[in-house]
């Protein structure tokens, strides 16, 4: 039994960080249709935020979070304003934004290459490598401290879009671009904020993720299959979706990783997408694509 | 001036430019982003530091060595068009080796078809050495296969008898280097992947040869894996007391150990395959103590090489290095710095870069009369592996890489931590 509460423990762990790494993508492809393949990469740029804010004067990963957030929402505006706003109106603007921030997703990496070299680096907070025992079982600090960050920011998400008046205007905005428009909802500007917030979330993904795992530039590749995983398979556009993916799926992972080898750990995250993508195309929360 | 004499001028004047700009060319495709980056940017250090020297003491034979680097991004197709194109549209005189067994064992196959000589920097599989290539010249003390026998010797030189590890937790990436250290330590049998013969059968495997029954084994895949808890768990679980940790870069040996380190293992011994670079360390502090790794090289090892036909001993090259970049080197800046002094001395040898003689020239080499490289002596057997090479075992004490076996090898030898306890 207690093998199996650890099990638990592990993979609610993992999937809080996962959470988090995947409800900026799912709010930013829920608002605007932008299916955001450098959000990863911009993960790695709030990683290095944190990084160099405990390199340089050690300051703690989670207190560094909010400045990453703030920097990396200002870089999202500035993107906005340069690459997206254009296009926003185009028929085609999905499958777009696919090329779009693919290639926007090489220029990061090559950016955060050429400043801070392609060198793993990780912070080294003493929880990060700490652990609460009780009995056999033991919870680990940082992947603790970094689920609880993840899912209260998550948390306050879902209570500015729902009780906010920026925030219905944002569910509007989700539902039906045209029928806000209509009511008097700038959706311009709801854009600009909603992609600014989901960066944001990128940036605070970015803080929690330096010290949970290494980072270097070239990383981002290897998030964004699992990632994409999650959002599509809690419905793209639904965060409380992508959160219930990420918390299941990385419990079955952890579970598969221990019974059947951890070859076949990663390959969970995958073969659930088929699953749900034959029985539930839309998938897990797809018909309500905003916070229930 | 007629058309005779303009023809004649811009003939003469057109050999003139050649012979002012005759130069050796040197290609190098280098994983400077992706999995490998780490080694590969050391890698790439290496070479440039080496071939800034050649040209600062006059280039080889009289002639400049131009370097050229391409990034294969850890992509063995990328990798072996690099090459491809060195040989046939740059027009390169020579190349150096690639970093990883993984790209190195495409790219051997180019390289011999054009005849190249292939001098390997980092690809220690030993069925890379078992396609009947005659050209290939590996820079590492022996094939991945018997770095176990490094790690035999050593618990049956330092550790008392009754203090020796019982079992050990073996787990791998599945990457074609960690798998050919795993082979050989558990016995398993080498096969070739071109036609599925018999290269190797290594049983029983060192850990059964040390006496030491292998509790738990586990592979991780070579990308995307995360879940370092779940896996430093298991290694608990198994209460293995030694920990044998075969990982494809110092990436996955920083995660690894921090996550030992959370579950709170305490095994007697632990060995990797990868973690004597500086960042290692930066990931890991504390954690790092007692962790054992088998090197190429070590700052402190008296080795004496040669360079430019003059004595250039490891102490010179770190003295240059630190000089250069203005921090101190590790063993993946060093042994690609000794590929090229291997490169360089094959030149001068066969007096040409005739690829057919400098090989030959290579090929003679005996321990007697070797080429003198920064990291000691080699020559080479018909495989293109080192002959009498002992790897050298190194280990982690209070931010420190100690040199700790074979004992007899120099003077500057350290004392083994043992038991490692807690991370």
């Amino acid at each position: 039994m207690g093998e199996i509460i650890q099990i638990v423990i592990l993979g609610l762990a993992l999937g809080g960080v996962y959470a988090l790494m995947g409800s900026g993508l799912s709010l930013v492809f829920g608002v605007m249709r932008i299916v955001n393949l450098a959000h990863p990469s911009l993960i790695m740029g709030g990683a290095y935020v944190a990084y160099w804010g405990f390199k340089l004067y050690g300051v703690d990963p989670l207190i560094m979070l909010p400045v990453a957030v703030v920097i990396l929402a200002a870089t999202a505006v500035i993107l906005y304003k340069l690459v997206f706003e254009r296009e926003a109106r185009s028929a085609k603007y999905s499958e777009m934004t696919v090329l779009l921030t693919f290639a926007l997703a090489m220029v990061v990496e090559g950016a955060l290459g050429t400043a801070f070299t392609n060198t793993q680096r990780v912070t080294s907070p003493d929880y990060a490598t700490d652990a609460f025992f009780i009995g056999d079982v033991f919870i680990p600090k940082g992947q603790l401290y970094a689920g609880m960050v993840s899912l209260a920011i998550i948390g306050a998400l879902a209570l500015f879009l729902k009780y906010s008046r920026f925030g219905y205007a944002i569910r509007a905005t989700t539902q039906n671009r045209e029928a806000a428009e209509l009511l008097g909802v700038n959706v311009n500007l709801v854009g600009l904020v909603s992609f600014a917030i989901g960066i944001g979330l990128a940036g605070a993904a970015g803080s929690l993720v330096s010290f949970v795992f290494s980072f270097y530039p070239s990383k981002h590749w290897e998030w964004i299959a699992i990632l994409m995983s999650l959002v599509v398979l809690g419905g793209m556009g639904s965060i409380l979706g992508t959160v219930l993916a990420s918390l299941i799926l990385s419990v079955i992972a952890a579970f598969v990783g221990t019974y059947f080898g951890a070859t076949w750990s990663t390959l969970t995250f995958f073969v659930a997408l088929f699953v749900v993508l034959m029985v539930r195309p839309q998938g897990l929360f797809g018909e309500k694509p905003e916070l229930a | 001036m007629n058309f005779r004499t303009l023809l004649t001028t811009t003939a003469a004047l057109a050999m003139m430019a050649t012979a002012a700009h005759a130069e050796i060319k040197i290609g190098a495709s280098l994983p400077l982003t992706g999995g490998f980056s780490i080694a590969g940017a050391k890698n790439k250090q290496g070479y440039e530091l080496c071939v800034k020297m050649l040209n600062e003491r006059g280039g080889i034979n009289g002639q400049k060595v131009e370097l050229v680097l391409s990034d294969n991004r850890s992509d063995p197709a990328t990798a072996i068009n690099q090459y491809e194109r060195f040989i046939n549209v740059d027009k390169v005189d020579a190349v150096f080796g690639t970093f990883s067994s993984k790209l190195t064992f495409p790219v051997a196959n180019i390289l011999a078809k054009y005849g190249y000589v292939h001098p390997i920097p980092a690809g220690g599989a030993l069925r890379i050495y078992t396609q009947g290539h005659k050209n290939l010249f590996y820079f590492q003390p022996d094939a991945a296969e018997y770095v176990g026998r490094s790690l035999k010797g050593l618990i049956e030189d330092l550790v008392p008898e009754g203090e020796r590890p019982k079992t050990a937790a073996v787990v791998s990436a599945d990457d074609f280097f960690a798998n050919a250290i795993e082979a050989g330590l558990l016995g398993q049998k080498v096969m070739n992947p071109a036609d599925g013969s018999e290269v190797a059968d290594l049983a029983p495997g060192y850990l059964a040869d040390a006496g030491i029954k292998t509790v738990y084994t586990e592979k991780w895949p070579e990308e995307g894996f995360n879940d370092w808890l779940t896996l430093a768990n298991s290694i608990k679980r198994s209460d293995a007391e030694l920990i044998i940790a075969l990982t494809a870069s110092a990436e996955e040996a920083v995660q690894l150990t921090r996550a030992l380190k959370t579950v709170k293992a305490t095994p007697k011994m632990v060995y990797y395959s990868q973690g004597t670079q500086s960042e290692f360390y930066e990931g890991t502090k504390s954690a790092s103590d007692g962790i054992l790794m088998h090197t190429a090289w070590h700052p402190a090892a008296p080795f004496k090489g040669l360079l430019e036909g003059k004595e250039f001993t490891n102490a010179d090259f770190v003295k240059a290095f630190t000089d250069e970049y203005g921090e101190a080197p590790d063993e993946d800046a060093a042994i690609p710095f000794a590929v090229c002094q291997g490169i360089e001395q094959a030149i001068e040898g066969a007096g040409s870069t005739d690829n057919a003689a400098m090989g030959k020239w290579l090929s003679e080499r005996t321990p007697e009369n070797p080429v003198r490289t920064i990291l000691g002596r080699f020559a080479w057997d018909d495989k293109g592996l080192p002959l009498n090479k002992p790897f050298l075992v190194a280990q982690w004490n209070d931010g420190e890489l100690q040199f700790v076996y074979p004992t007899g090898e120099f003077p500057e030898v350290s004392k083994m931590t043992y038991p490692k306890g807690g991370f």
